[in-house]
């Protein structure tokens, strides 16, 4: 007879587990929660390229959530060891479920049902969107059980997804809300960056986890592996990042912030960075920088609101606050 | 591409071999000037061809210029422009132009500068006296007196908004008065006001309609209301209007109140821009205190049964009374349980606010003419207030008080280099008379009435944070305390002393001045008693040159008051001080400092704004508010709030591994200080919408 085991929260897995899963659900929001119909004036005054950027570059980063949400995620999670570690990697799930569904909240806020349904042919017919959506799927679709090579692959595709990939759309919601333009919807933009980037740190943490454990041969191919797709997505990305903004001239800003994310997804999987440093746009910088507290995935310092943590008064306390209150007349 | 100013700008935070680069501010704002305001401003060959075509073209009120020779006006401009103001920083170049100068009609060009604001306001504000002009021309070029937003943006234009912004009704129990105190906020926030109503009069959700149980639905459908109220009402779609509904932590309703603000709540009852503030009564305190269950009110069968509104009473002295009357419905809670929700939901949204009410009015010197019963959206307005009763068509209404604010800062820096306060403060209470007299919100009868019995005005102060680091003190010594009691004594003190003289002059005080505190003397005990000089040798020299009213000038001023009486009811409130304090180049309010350098997303710019006169010496006292001890910050205030008749925006900046229990400790010690309110809590990097229409 097989025996099932429940979750146990009383034991730990590993000493970041409780702070993983805490800083996660403590993050928790709702596209509703943000009154993106104040970017409505901002909308109606971008110009016809302007709007068509931002829907694609909407429409691109609802694919790539669609497939980390129903496909990476989840087979991430069926394949990986730990009870607690399931539970975060599908909580992490359900999240890019609602980044997904954010996009939407923002196009039928503000776009007509013509231009949402132009965004999602081109969807379909982007090649570049299409290829690297390809290439990270059969990633995931190839996991094998008791393989932790095709695992660690896995996981390296879903780092390279969420802290790569995604920022070639990221940019353009960043720019514009950096000069006071759908400062709504960037606010949307900034809550699922602070998402992807635990994500990203998180499975940064498990891959690593699987590659201390393999071979010296097995890591040297990896390594080749880890760079050669890199290099991959890459060519890619500066092909799609063309196609999305040669026509509003942003084109060579985003390439280095494409290349410096880059760098970023390297680090969360233990390697050096890979591409040289460069000055990225300031303005889109400081747009993530509010964030940075929580970029800076061990510190607790949330931005946004947070969850709050219930502790019940005690009656000492009154004792101490009475002191405290005849003690503070010094004059 | 982004423009040259503000990638300058955001060059700030680059930093070169270890440091910030502040200079990049400056070459910022020279940019943004050079590069964009200079080349958009319309030429004119001289003043009079200026002032001429912007009269005729409907920008300028005519009969403005016409009270002055053209002579004299354009002594008062070179005045101005004699002193080479210059905007240090690129923030506050840009806040004057981006949100106050006055633009052609297509929104393209820029028709003044500040020099010429300054003197347009001025003109305005002396109404046809020159030497007066002069004088508030000096105040404000030396940046010793700001006037609030609404002033400031509105003076002297042909076709403008009111010159006050900020108000606060009472709603009835009564389908008419909902229906009206809608209306009132529709037609406030369309002339751009922000909006505070007090709902704790409203029945509670399943009490009785025309005597049939459970029929009504409480005050959670009226927030609903006035939440899309607000947002229908948006300036030709400049911003939203925004409002903040009071509930008494008493009231039946009160979880359902908060539970609005949950992070995880129904779509269907979740609030998302309406500001919420709760009522709180020192005997609530006192129950979570003694650890005691604590009854909440069905308001309707309160009133039924007393024939008075419980928002009306004093519940503290009758929450006895009330529980052991069978004929007043009650639920049963745990006060602990409640201040915790409090704590947890001010976590998860920054609300809501909190006030006081019963330190409000023990220290109301008006406590015979009325109860202050809530607060406004910046919570630093507490004056009395009285219901209306609104009738079927035909039958005539009862128009009693609701509140209007008029507010004005000092810039602390300034007005202590200057060392004339008693002219600093007597100006600016009259620039604030002068709106006072000059207002008339006839929309809303209730509103007009109070100002024209009650004159009341607000002056409060900006930039504390930003004097005590310049003099290298810090913001929770005992030196900023002793700072802070002499400054704000010698603000009351010249306050009363002009509002004294006002109604000398005028021979006229507020109504029933007779009636109040200041009348019998009471309210000057404090100061027959107590000296408020500065005591710290340190906070001495700071005040050399100063000259400072002694105990024996208070005893001289008590007897001066009795006499003559005061023409403002109401003199003094410390406002939190959003884009006004940016245009000084100063500190927020009396509160300390978000951040060394700050990252201001305002919804319409993102901007980088170091703090004023920051640097490597001085970095050291430049303590952010998140970093300081939130009991030591309440002293403060506390030091301060013995000064002003009104109440102060007191945020409380806290970092988020703060349990519900340390901010339940902030809230009990702030209201055992003497506390009138609390404003919003602020998590570390946590970005609230400020409250943009009353924020000066």
């Amino acid at each position: 007879m097989r025996k099932f085991e429940a979750v146990n929260w009383n034991a730990p897995e590993s000493d970041y587990i409780e702070m993983l899963w805490t800083q996660n659900t403590s993050q928790f929001w709702l596209d509703t929660e943000i009154p993106i119909s104040k970017d409505l004036k901002a909308w109606s005054k971008m110009s016809d390229d302007e709007k068509l950027t931002y829907m694609h570059v909407l429409g691109g980063l609802t694919l790539l959530d669609t497939e980390q949400g129903n496909v990476g995620m989840p087979l991430i999670a069926q394949h990986v060891e730990g009870k607690q570690k399931k539970a975060i990697l599908i909580f992490q799930a359900a999240m890019e479920e609602i980044h997904a569904k954010s996009y939407s909240t923002i196009f039928t806020t503000v776009a007509s049902s013509d231009m949402i349904e132009e965004t999602f042919e081109w969807v379909k017919d982007n090649k570049h969107l299409q290829r690297k959506t390809e290439i990270i799927d059969d990633i995931y679709k190839g996991i094998r059980d008791n393989d932790p090579v095709s695992l660690y692959k896995a996981m390296v595709a879903s780092v390279f997804l969420e802290s790569f990939l995604f920022y070639s759309g990221f940019f353009y919601p960043l720019f514009l809300a950096g000069q006071g333009k759908m400062v709504a919807s960037g606010e949307i933009i900034k809550l699922i960056i602070r998402d992807e980037s635990v994500h990203g740190v998180y499975v940064g943490l498990l891959a690593q986890e699987i590659y201390s454990r393999l071979s010296e041969q097995e890591q040297q191919s990896l390594y080749t592996y880890v760079h050669e797709l890199l290099i991959q997505l890459y060519e890619n990305e500066l092909e799609y990042t063309e196609n999305l903004y040669d026509a509003i001239g942003l084109t060579h800003e985003v390439k280095k912030y494409i290349r410096y994310n880059g760098n970023k997804a390297l680090m969360n999987l233990g390697f050096e960075p890979h591409f040289p440093d460069e000055e990225v746009n300031p303005v889109v910088l400081n747009g993530i920088r509010t964030e940075t507290s929580t970029h800076d995935f061990f510190s607790t310092k949330g931005s946004g609101y947070q969850k709050g943590k219930v502790e019940p008064l005690q009656d000492k306390d009154f004792v101490v606050l009475n002191d405290r209150v005849k003690q503070s007349d010094i004059f | 591409m982004i423009p040259k100013w503000i990638q300058l700008n955001n060059e700030i935070m680059v930093q070169k071999n270890g440091s910030f680069q502040f200079d990049k501010d400056r070459e910022a704002a020279k940019s943004y000037f050079v590069d964009y305001v200079n080349q958009n401003t319309v030429f004119f060959h001289n003043l009079e061809e200026k002032i001429n075509y912007l009269i005729e073209h409907e920008y300028y009120e005519d009969n403005l210029f016409n009270k002055y020779e053209f002579k004299e006006v354009k002594k008062l401009y070179e005045y101005i422009y004699s002193k080479k103001f210059r905007f240090p920083s690129f923030m506050s170049a840009f806040k004057f132009y981006n949100n106050y100068a006055m633009k052609t009609n297509d929104d393209t060009k820029f028709l003044e500068r500040y020099e010429d604001r300054l003197a347009v306001v001025s003109l305005f504000l002396a109404n046809g006296d020159m030497k007066k002009a002069m004088e508030y021309a000096d105040l404000l070029i030396s940046q010793e007196y700001q006037p609030a937003t609404p002033t400031f943006l509105n003076a002297g234009k042909k076709r403008r908004g009111e010159l006050v912004s900020c108000f606060l009704l009472e709603v009835d129990d009564s389908m008419n008065s909902i229906g009206f105190a809608i209306n009132s906020a529709l037609q406030l926030s369309k002339i751009g006001g922000g909006v505070s109503l007090n709902l704790s009069k409203i029945r509670g959700a399943s009490e009785q309609i025309k005597g049939l149980d459970g029929k009504a639905s409480g005050v959670l459908p009226v927030m609903k209301l006035f939440e899309d109220a607000f947002s229908y009402a948006n300036q030709l779609g400049q911003r939203d209007g925004s409002g903040v509904v009071y509930l008494n932590v008493f009231h039946a309703d009160i979880h359902e109140f908060l539970d609005t603000k949950k992070i995880n709540s129904d779509e269907k009852i979740r609030i998302k821009t309406l500001s919420l503030g709760v009522v709180a009564p020192n005997k609530f305190i006192e129950l979570v205190e003694k650890d005691k269950d604590m009854y909440l009110f069905y308001p309707h069968t309160v009133y039924q049964e007393y024939g008075v509104h419980m928002d009306d009473m004093d519940i503290s002295e009758m929450y006895d009374e009330l529980v052991n009357n069978p004929n007043v419905r009650k639920k049963k809670i745990v006060a602990r349980d409640l201040i915790l929700k409090i704590a947890q939901i001010q976590m998860e949204s920054g609300y809501p606010y909190i006030m006081f009410v019963d330190n409000t009015n023990e220290y109301h010197a008006l406590k015979e003419l009325g109860r202050v019963k809530f607060s406004n959206l910046c919570s630093e307005i507490a004056q009395l207030s009285e219901v209306s009763t609104i009738n079927d068509y035909g039958v005539d209404d009862v128009i009693n008080r609701d509140i209007s604010c008029n507010l004005g800062s000092l810039n602390i820096v300034n007005v202590m280099a200057n060392k004339r306060m008693q002219e600093t403060v007597h100006r600016s209470m009259d620039a604030l008379t002068e709106v006072t007299d000059k207002s008339n919100i006839s929309i809303v009868p209730s509103v007009a009435k109070a100002n024209r019995e009650l004159h009341s005005v607000g002056l409060g102060a900006m930039n504390l944070h930003g004097y005590l680091a310049k003099n290298k003190i810090a913001y929770e010594s005992k030196e900023a305390r002793d700072f802070v009691r002499a400054f704000f004594m010698m603000l009351n003190f010249y306050s009363l002393e002009r509002s004294m003289l006002i109604a000398k002059e005028r021979n006229e005080t507020f109504k029933d001045f007779e009636k109040s505190e200041y009348a019998s003397g009471a309210y000057f005990d404090m100061y027959m008693k107590k000296d408020f000089r500065p005591q710290t040798e340190r906070v001495q020299q700071l005040f050399e040159g100063h000259v400072m009213p002694t105990m024996e000038d208070w005893v001289r001023l008590k007897e001066q008051v009795m006499e003559h009486g005061l023409y403002h009811a109401y003199r003094l409130a410390i406002a939190p001080t959003g884009s006004i304090s940016y245009l000084q180049s100063s500190t927020a309010s009396i509160a300390p400092i978000t951040q060394k350098i700050e990252e201001r997303e305002y919804g319409d710019s993102k901007t980088i704004y170091p703090m004023p006169f920051i640097s490597e010496e001085n970095y050291f006292y430049y303590k952010e508010a998140y970093d300081m001890d939130m009991f030591n910050l309440i002293d403060l205030v506390a030091d301060v709030q013995v000064h002003i008749d009104q109440a102060i925006s007191t945020v409380l900046f806290v970092k988020d591994d703060l349990t519900t229990r340390d901010l339940a400790k902030y809230y009990i010690y702030a209201q055992k200080k003497g506390l009138k309110t609390l404003y919003y809590t602020r998590t570390r990097k946590k970005t609230i919408d400020e409250c943009v229409s009353c924020v000066i």
